[in-house]
């Protein structure tokens, strides 16, 4: 095979910062070769990635040292526009890379500007597209395509250049599971092609298994690299790194195996080998306390009957929607993009109201209250934190929704020291929002609904963005805040999130509700997720295998397991 | 919520060559300033709602029919009290200046209406590439048809932070006008910084599409100026032609109004 690809020595340190960004680098690839690359936020991913195609040092800042050779062009010695032939690079947000007015010329876009002959570049498109699976989406306007969908369009609109190197940020971050399974099966295409080598940034651990090799980066320093059966059975060193190991082999990593699988098949396999079986009586007691911890909860806080809603334009996103939140619950809204979650939480504070129907907030129809009463019952968090972070210090950002309440200057203090305290940046508190991680941030949100002590929390997509570290750390703080009585609402499409926290799941789809129960018996309810096009966890699935068991987490599965 | 105004439909406007589209623009915009008696602009204004009843654009103009409705109002009124005439006809209002203000509302709704017409039937690539042919630099239109790409992005993101915000209690209808106008400053530093941000990554994504790697390029869109162009163009030539005959001949002016 021939090498597409090699990266030697190379070290970057951004303009102003005062460590290097990445260390050392040294590996290469060959033609086909599908490589994946992890780590924890902040290791130098998307760093190494603009790496690829002299984004640096050309447009970004920094001193580099080392090289990177793609194709036999050093990057230092051409500019990003001409390696556009060689590296087709496809950036984590995909809304700021569309900005066509049809799908059929945002792909035409690259072609385009290599001043192709317009028969060359229609077939082109045409064969970029069919790639991806959006042919027939030719006419669209790319703002009204799911985010998925968007996604295939920003890797159809590089591939009609004819890269030879394809390169994905993190292309799944913000996708729901079914975008997220249509990006694995392109890359799986374009693998089998073997004309193209790939290098994708990818958190999911499950998902990766197809790659031929992974680089484990970790503070800009290559921590590991090697197949993936290698790599992903090293379960410390994968926390350690900030990567959440595939559930089934950190399952047999606790029971102390000497081989670990890495699917589910190997593990079933495994434990019938060895005469492992499930203790009924363990099994029941889990149930139990689902049972008893439905029985504490309070008054009934959040009411909604016969909501329907249609945005101008006369898109009706929910459909005669009927539920009641009481006090002291965890629940987590699921479904796929575009089936109604962030526009029904939308309807708890008062920011939408219903075009049919009612929202009732503690007895009160939301529509006859105004946000500011409403902003010191319920606190909303949304998905980016960079909507609303406007100060210069934190302690200043999280004294704006107290302020806004009206409330005395002391109680203010008080109220915004107990917030910080809480989602533990007490000790940033004089800190510039904007110096903080993106985890960190989305925490001085969370932050700053606190400081207003509303009963009830909505949070959408709290842990987008966030590795397996920073999405544990926020998760357990969320935790927490419902155990010390605040009520959870929280819309999510990463299911073994809610599998392990949340007490009950609401599953939507096209503006309806069509499953609500407790997270056990909604996550095994294997036809319902289907319907909603969701994937069960791991875990779930592996009870579901065995016999008629939900397990919610590796460790509860451990603990029922005996030999 | 879709913010763009381009209408997908198979209409014979849509149909017109971007430059001609362009031209029937700056004509309204002239046969519309043009005119000084409420009965002449409304028959421009007429002409104009009829164009866009052709090309199927009557549903973006409902859309602004608020706003439209509001910079009537407030352009009558402006005049009314601005400009002076002789003829008395309640407390400080005359005839002549209330003529006026019609008048230049309409005329005003007129060209915006005009102009939603236009985006409404032009993809911004059709204008890009129609710029392209009437000899200017493809920088420069790719900048322009960029920043009407922009607009509505920022609208979006703005609605956003509006969103957020209001969740943590800011109420922008409390309060003095000072007091008012510093809740702005927690919506605008967000939207300013996601828009940097935003135009940041948009330049990254250009200069790795290989946005000017050669010296030319090509366009998939084709702009070709055919039979029904010409005649388009050239009735709008006769139209400007008796309009501007029709001003210098003074017909159509409101008698005793002073500016």
């Amino acid at each position: 095979m021939a090498q597409a690809l090699s990266v030697r020595n190379l070290s970057f340190r951004y303009k102003g910062a005062e460590k290097n960004a990445l260390n050392s680098v040294n590996f290469e690839a060959q033609r086909g070769e599908f490589l994946v690359v992890m780590g924890p936020s902040g290791a130098g991913k998307s760093t190494l990635i603009s790496t690829l195609n002299g984004l640096i040092p050309h447009l970004i800042e920094g001193e580099l040292e080392g090289n990177v050779v793609i194709d036999g062009w050093d990057t230092r010695e051409h500019q990003t526009r001409d390696f556009a032939t060689k590296v087709g690079l496809v950036f984590q947000d995909f809304e700021t890379q569309l900005f066509s007015t049809n799908v059929q010329l945002e792909v035409a876009f690259g072609p385009e500007n290599l001043a192709l002959p317009p028969k060359e570049i229609i077939r082109r498109v045409q064969e970029s597209l069919r790639s991806v699976g959006l042919k027939g989406f030719e006419e669209r306007e790319p703002a009204t395509l799911s985010g998925g969908e968007k996604q295939r369009l920003a890797i159809a609109s590089v591939l009609a250049m004819k890269p030879k190197l394809l390169c994905l940020d993190e292309p799944t971050s913000e996708l729901d599971p079914m975008g997220t399974d249509d990006i694995f099966a392109i890359a799986r295409r374009v693998k089998r092609s073997r004309s193209i080598t790939m290098i994708m940034v990818e958190h999911s651990s499950e998902e990766v298994l197809g790659a031929d090799r992974i680089i484990l980066l970790t503070e800009g320093e290559i921590r590991a690299m090697g197949p993936p059966k290698t790599i992903l059975r090293e379960v410390d060193l994968l926390r350690e790194a900030g990567i959440r190991p595939i559930p089934i082999t950190e399952l047999f990593a606790q029971l102390g195996a000497h081989s670990l699988p890495l699917t589910l098949e190997e593990g079933l396999e495994h434990l019938r080998r060895e005469g492992w079986r499930i203790d009924g009586a363990q099994y029941r007691s889990l149930r139990q306390t689902d049972e008893l911890r439905a029985r504490r909860y309070g008054k009934v806080l959040i009411e909604a009957r016969g909501l329907e809603y249609t945005y101008e334009g006369g898109f009706q996103a929910l459909k005669g929607i009927g539920l009641r939140i009481r006090e002291g619950e965890f629940v987590a809204i699921v479904g796929q993009n575009g089936s109604g979650k962030t526009t029904l939480i939308k309807h708890f504070n008062g920011l939408l109201h219903p075009t049919k129907g009612e929202v009732r907030v503690e007895g009160v129809e939301v529509r006859e209250t105004d946000i500011l009463q409403l902003a010191r019952r319920i606190g909303f968090v949304f998905q980016n934190p960079d909507h609303q972070i406007f100060a210069e210090r934190v302690v200043e950002e999280v004294s704006f929704g107290p302020r806004n309440l009206g409330l005395p200057e002391d109680a203010i203090t008080d109220r915004v020291t107990r917030a910080l305290e809480a989602v533990g940046l007490l000790d940033s508190r004089e800190a510039d929002p904007f110096s903080l991680t993106k985890a960190e941030r989305q925490r001085v949100a969370v932050a700053s609904v606190l400081a207003s002590t509303t009963k009830v929390i909505v949070l959408d997509e709290p842990t987008t963005g966030m590795d397996y570290r920073e999405s544990i750390r926020m998760m357990e703080l969320i935790r927490e805040l419902n155990e010390r009585g605040h009520t959870i609402v929280m819309v999510t499409h990463t299911l073994w999130i809610v599998s392990h926290y949340a007490h009950r799941v609401i599953v939507m789809r096209d503006g309806k509700i069509i499953r609500d129960g407790k997270t056990r018996e909604i996550l095994s309810d294997l036809d319902g997720l289907k319907e909603a096009s969701l994937k069960p966890p791991q875990m779930v699935s592996f009870g579901r295998e065995w016999g008629d068991f939900a397990f919610l987490s590796p460790e509860e599965c451990g603990r029922c397991l005996v030999s | 919520m879709n913010l763009y105004l381009y209408l997908d439909r198979k209409t014979a406007i849509h149909g017109l060559d971007p430059r001609t589209k362009l031209f029937i623009l700056l004509g309204s915009f002239v046969v519309a300033s043009l005119q000084e008696h409420p009965v002449s602009a409304m028959i421009v204004a007429s002409a104009i709602v009829a164009h866009g009843a052709l090309s199927g654009s009557l549903g973006n103009i409902r859309r602004i029919a608020g706003l439209l409705t509001a910079i009537g109002i407030l352009t009558v009124l402006l005049w009314s009290i601005q400009a002076k005439g002789v003829t008395p006809l309640f407390w400080r209002f005359q005839v002549e200046p209330l003529l006026y203000g019609i008048s230049t509302g309409i005329k005003i709704d007129s060209m915006i209406v005009a102009g939603v017409i236009f985006l409404s039937t032009t993809k911004n690539e059709e204008v890009a590439i129609g710029l392209v042919k009437l000899g200017l630099p493809y920088s420069f239109t790719f900048a322009f048809c960029t920043a009407l790409r922009l607009a509505p992005t920022i609208v979006g993101s703005a609605q956003m932070v509006a969103q957020a915000q209001r969740s943590r209690g800011l109420d922008l209808r409390r309060g003095g006008l000072l007091s008012r106008t510093k809740k702005y400053i927690p919506l605008l530093i967000p939207i300013f910084l996601t828009t940097l941000r935003y135009t940041n990554q948009l330049s990254m994504a250009l200069e790795s599409k290989a946005f000017r790697a050669m010296g030319t390029r090509t366009f998939l869109l084709d702009a070709r100026f055919g039979a029904r162009d010409y005649w388009v163009a050239f009735a709008l030539i006769l139209v400007l032609i008796i309009a501007i005959l029709i001003r210098i001949k003074g017909l159509g002016e409101i008698q005793g109004l002073l500016l």
